[in-house]
């Protein structure tokens, strides 16, 4: 065997091992080390990822990637389903981005749940996610894609009801788990239709095959299953609700990986797509939609956490809009620059809410650049980079997703949603640093607030190198799989940054008459729409269970027992005979002339017919 | 705090100092910074200072309806709730780390071993705890057939405290660790 695909597979099961290891080490009764958080799990994910550079490496040096299939699971006559990882040019690049992400949320947890009496059992979780989600980037198969779906809900789902004795936490989970599923359903009928007709869940094998098929409709169960669980507009709430979880679920799963792997789902599949204009027309309004509602959700928000979720979802659109621009590429390459700068807000956020005693709301925070002026300095680096400012990770893969948009001759009104979210970003991006970091403090003074521990400032400051340098790194050394468009007028090209410009200028000067407070409330209508999410969670989450409801109130009253008893069964017997008694008996009342004129009638109508 | 009871039904002074502090909480989630906040709350202030020596009921009852309507109209869809209280974001975080206290019967030996003390006069204790007059009293005090509400009776005689006042005070911490 070549030793270059050798040494691949081998640190490709390598990694594998090292990420299962600690996990299986719990199934042991023997007591754990107290400090097996740190010890073990920590460390086997920082090895797996050293070891996942080099299969990087090679992959940028020679351009080798791999297909292992290791295990016939199930193999019937005419189907077969086996464990088939592939570690092509997405998965290559995505398993090193998310285990550096993991490995500095991990070493931030140590110190965020220190005080938790079951941290080993949070990290066991953690990993457990980690090792479904790299399950599910490096699938070959629909069925293995499907394993590492599921496995990534339910430990969002264990992750986000970690505090399960609030029952806003049980709820959010709760949520979670009930959106995920709607999203299933399309996934799920995807895989059956790409079961029946094209005979595989391989991915080589169904990418051959589906030419001569039409295929909206898997297509359109794929998109479903983004909308779940990348939290496009319709299915959307969950997002925002799970950030009841813990700051570090929060930063792993809500904003670099799990909520990635809707979006991950559309590239892989996005051989099918790409010659389906319905799939990619829906994934562009879609996508633009979500990306200006969330982005306009995210202006009125107060809760840190609720704010960078928001974020989120909005590049999440931002990612699907680029899908629909049959521009897979270009959404990877967001979503692995997103992981940085999104897990690094994340974690700033989460070092502020823990040094204020769990203060969650920007209004009473303020002044922590001068209390901690590297978390406050980290937060602005991230939200420069989220904004797109030049030459920082954003820039590489938010400018060439807006060019494309500009140039591509598809759609305006995707195009002005998309361009006014970006200038959106930048409004809710000084929002957030304007009330955090700026000013006087608006808390009362608490034990002393510093960054004396390294646990805390090490991994903001590793994913803040990461922000500044990922994008030039990845589009430095990755050759593109599409020819990005090179040549365009100016205002095209500067497009994305003016509109940005414009959006921090508007925000400047509400910063400036929020100092003024000119009045106490400002004008009620677009403010209650924004901060109610768009009245949109109410109204759904009311509705659809009266619906429910009401359906079967109806089928228990009207459908069965009205049905049986009144329409189908004794009642009906009656109802139906009655009539016809009574004309029977009405008819016969003793009445000569009437019996005669019947008697004379039908005579007639006899001879007519006898005549005729 | 002696004349503080509580009764079925609140009185008009309650109310307009209800009315009041929760304008000022909500005036306080509008104007996120304090210099303002506390321009506006003065301003406030002599709004409701105004009409305080209203002796007219039917119109100070007509005031108040009027204020709790404006309140409706102006409040902020999400004031800002302390983490600690309901609603806020850390309320109940730590209800599944709070573990009663007869979970400390249930102890390994070897664990109760690190507190000798303690559990050397825990046996004696709960007997005492049996025999308190409190229980007694609720014994009494409770028909045949089962208790009619969940409120407790008061304590009936001059310094008690109330029934089961043992639970309120072997009651978990507020923060588990």
């Amino acid at each position: 065997m070549h030793p270059t695909s050798l040494m691949m597979t081998t640190s490709l099961m390598t990694i594998f091992l090292l990420l299962a290891y600690p996990v299986l080490t719990t199934l042991s009764p023997a007591p754990r080390a107290a400090d097996w958080a740190l010890t073990q799990v920590k460390a086997a994910v920082k090895l797996a990822f050293f070891v996942s550079l080099l299969p990087l490496f090679l992959f940028m040096n020679e351009g080798v990637e791999a297909i292992i299939t290791s295990w016939n699971w199930m193999n019937t006559l005419t189907f077969d389903v086996n464990l088939s990882l592939k570690f092509d040019h997405y998965s290559i690049i995505f398993v090193p981005i998310a285990l550096y992400v993991t490995w500095s949320i991990l070493e931030f947890a140590a110190w965020y749940m220190h005080a938790d009496p079951f941290m080993n059992r949070f990290f066991k979780y953690l990993l457990v996610f980690l090792i479904a989600m790299v399950v599910l980037v490096t699938a070959n198969n629909m069925f293995q894609l499907f394993i590492g779906w599921e496995g990534v809900g339910i430990m969002s789902f264990l992750l986000i009801g970690w505090w399960y004795g609030r029952a806003d936490a049980n709820t959010a989970a709760l949520q979670a788990v009930v959106y995920n599923r709607v999203g299933d359903i399309g996934l799920i009928l995807a895989m059956a239709w790409m079961a029946t007709n094209l005979n595989s869940w391989e991915m080589q094998q169904m990418f051959v095959t589906a030419k001569n098929f039409d295929l909206t409709l898997p297509l359109l169960g794929l998109i479903v299953a983004a909308t779940g669980k990348s939290a496009q507009f319709g299915l959307h709430p969950w997002l925002p609700s799970a950030m009841e979880g813990p700051t570090p679920v929060s930063a792993l799963l809500h904003s670099s990986t799990m909520v990635v792997a809707g979006i991950f789902l559309l590239i892989r599949m996005s051989p099918l797509i790409e010659n389906n204009p319905a799939a990619l027309t829906l994934c562009l309004c879609l996508g633009a939609l979500t990306t200006l509602f969330t982005a306009t959700c995210a202006l009125t928000q107060n809760d840190i956490k609720k704010i960078v979720a928001f974020s989120t979802s909005s590049q999440l659109g931002l990612m699907m809009v680029t899908i629909g621009l049959n521009q897979p590429q270009l959404a990877f390459l967001h979503i692995c620059t997103h992981a940085f700068f999104k897990a690094m807000l994340f974690l700033c956020s989460g070092s502020i809410i823990h040094s204020l005693n769990d203060e969650q709301d920007i209004r009473k925070m303020g002044g922590m650049h001068h209390l901690t002026p590297v978390t406050s300095s980290c937060l602005t680096i991230g939200s420069l980079a989220l904004t797109g400012t030049p030459f920082l990770a954003g820039f590489f893969s938010k400018d060439p997703i807006i060019e494309a948009l500009n140039t591509s001759h598809l759609n305006a009104w995707a195009l002005t949603l998309t361009l006014l979210a970006t200038s959106f970003t930048a409004v809710y991006s000084l929002r957030v640093v304007f009330f955090v970091s700026m000013g006087h403090p608006r808390f009362n003074t608490f034990s002393p607030i510093n960054e004396n521990n390294p646990m805390v400032v090490n991994p903001i400051k590793r994913l803040a190198v990461g922000s500044i340098i990922a994008g030039l790194l990845i589009t430095s050394n990755v050759i593109p799989l599409k020819t990005p468009v090179m040549s365009m007028p100016p205002l095209l090209k500067l497009a994305a940054l003016t509109v940005t410009i414009l959006g921090l200028m508007v925000a400047l000067e509400l910063a400036s008459l929020t100092n003024k407070q000119l009045k106490t409330t400002p004008t009620l209508a677009p403010h209650h729409f924004s901060n109610m999410l768009g009245f949109f969670p109410p109204i759904i989450h009311r509705f659809t269970p009266k619906l429910n409801l009401v359906l079967g109130q109806t089928i228990a009253n009207q459908l069965i027992d009205q049905t049986w008893l009144e329409k189908a069964g004794p009642k009906a017997l009656v109802s139906s005979n009655i009539p016809l008694i009574t004309t029977t008996s009405n008819a016969q009342q003793g009445m000569i002339k009437t019996y005669l004129a019947l008697f004379l009638l039908t005579l007639t109508f006899a001879a007519l017919l006898v005549s005729y | 705090m002696k004349d503080c009871k509580m009764a079925a039904y609140l009185s008009h002074h309650q109310k307009v100092l209800r009315l009041y502090k929760k304008s000022l909480r909500h005036l306080e989630s509008w104007c996120i910074f304090r210099d303002k906040y506390r321009f506006y709350a003065c301003l406030l202030r002599a709004r409701f200072d105004e009409n305080k020596a209203e002796k007219d009921m039917v119109k100070a009852t007509m005031l108040l309806k009027a204020g709790e309507e404006e309140f409706w109209s102006n409040q902020h869809p999400q004031p800002y709730i302390f983490p600690d209280s309901p609603g806020g974001t850390s309320y109940e975080r730590y209800e599944c780390y709070k573990v009663p206290e007869w979970m400390l019967d249930h102890w390994h030996p070897s664990e109760k071993a690190m507190y000798p003390d303690y559990f050397s006069k825990r046996e004696q204790w709960k007997k005492l705890r049996l025999q308190s007059w409190d229980v007694a009293q609720l014994e009494a005090e409770t028909p045949a057939d089962g208790p009619r509400t969940e409120a407790l009776p008061p304590a009936r005689q001059e310094g008690d405290l109330p029934p089961l006042w043992w639970q309120f005070v072997t009651r978990p911490r507020e923060r588990p660790m």
